[in-house]
């Protein structure tokens, strides 16, 4: 089941889909990827007022892409009911002290998911 | 929005309580606010609305509910918000049910 804020009331048949299948956020858009794996990427530094999934302290902050894990709706857009904006969604390797200093385990890294309008070229 | 909610890196919060048995649900109350949350998942606010709804919660207040409560908040807040339910509808039946059920 997509996510499409419908406003008509699901059948108990729909509910029980729901309740056992759960939701899928994957979309079947072809967009094409920004980034692959191995690349080098920066977070984007942004402060918008408005619902974003990338949280503070990774903003600005370099990382690697690790996978490509396809294309989903883009739940900044989604949960201000705008355009579900499908793109491409990475794993993004942040080594421990690019986020938190040198005072942290060299060998110590953060995964985030992020999507490609979180993500700038270094 | 940088709202209470984006908790990375911050110091001070206290460890996370892990408790031994935790049920599913501490209160009947809160499985009331799971089961209208959940019927209007993909019904009328999709999740990220939801989500985005209890992050606009005032930061103290935020800060100090639990878990279901955000969830009630956000619930409250998007039912008023798409005009399936006025405030003033919310707080008669909380009158009343005071009344009722002291």
């Amino acid at each position: 089941m997509s996510i499409e804020p419908s406003n008509e009331c699901m059948t108990v048949a729909q509910v029980e889909v729901l309740l056992r299948d759960g939701l899928s956020c994957q979309s079947e858009s072809d967009t094409p990827a920004k980034f692959k794996v191995s690349d080098r990427v920066r977070a984007k530094v942004m402060h918008p007022q408005t619902y974003t999934r990338l949280p503070r302290y990774a903003r600005g902050k370099m990382g690697t892409v690790m996978r490509d894990h396809g294309v989903y709706v883009f739940p900044d857009t989604v949960g201000q009911r705008l355009d579900t904006k499908p793109q491409h969604v990475y794993s993004i390797r942040f080594a421990a002290s690019e986020l938190w200093g040198a005072n942290t385990p060299t060998n110590d890294f953060l995964f985030l998911d992020l999507f490609d309008d979180h993500l700038e070229p270094i | 929005m940088n709202g209470p909610h984006d908790m990375g890196g911050m110091h001070n919060m206290g460890s996370i309580p892990i408790e031994e048995h935790e049920p599913v649900f501490h209160s009947e109350w809160e499985a009331k606010v799971f089961a209208i949350s959940f019927a209007t998942f993909a019904n009328y606010f999709p999740v990220d609305e939801t989500r985005q709804a209890s992050e606009l919660m005032p930061p103290g207040q935020y800060l100090s509910s639990r878990y279901y409560e955000r969830w009630l908040y956000a619930l409250e807040l998007l039912m008023t918000k798409h005009n399936l339910v006025t405030q003033a509808e919310i707080e008669d039946r909380i009158a009343q049910m005071a009344q009722t059920d002291p």
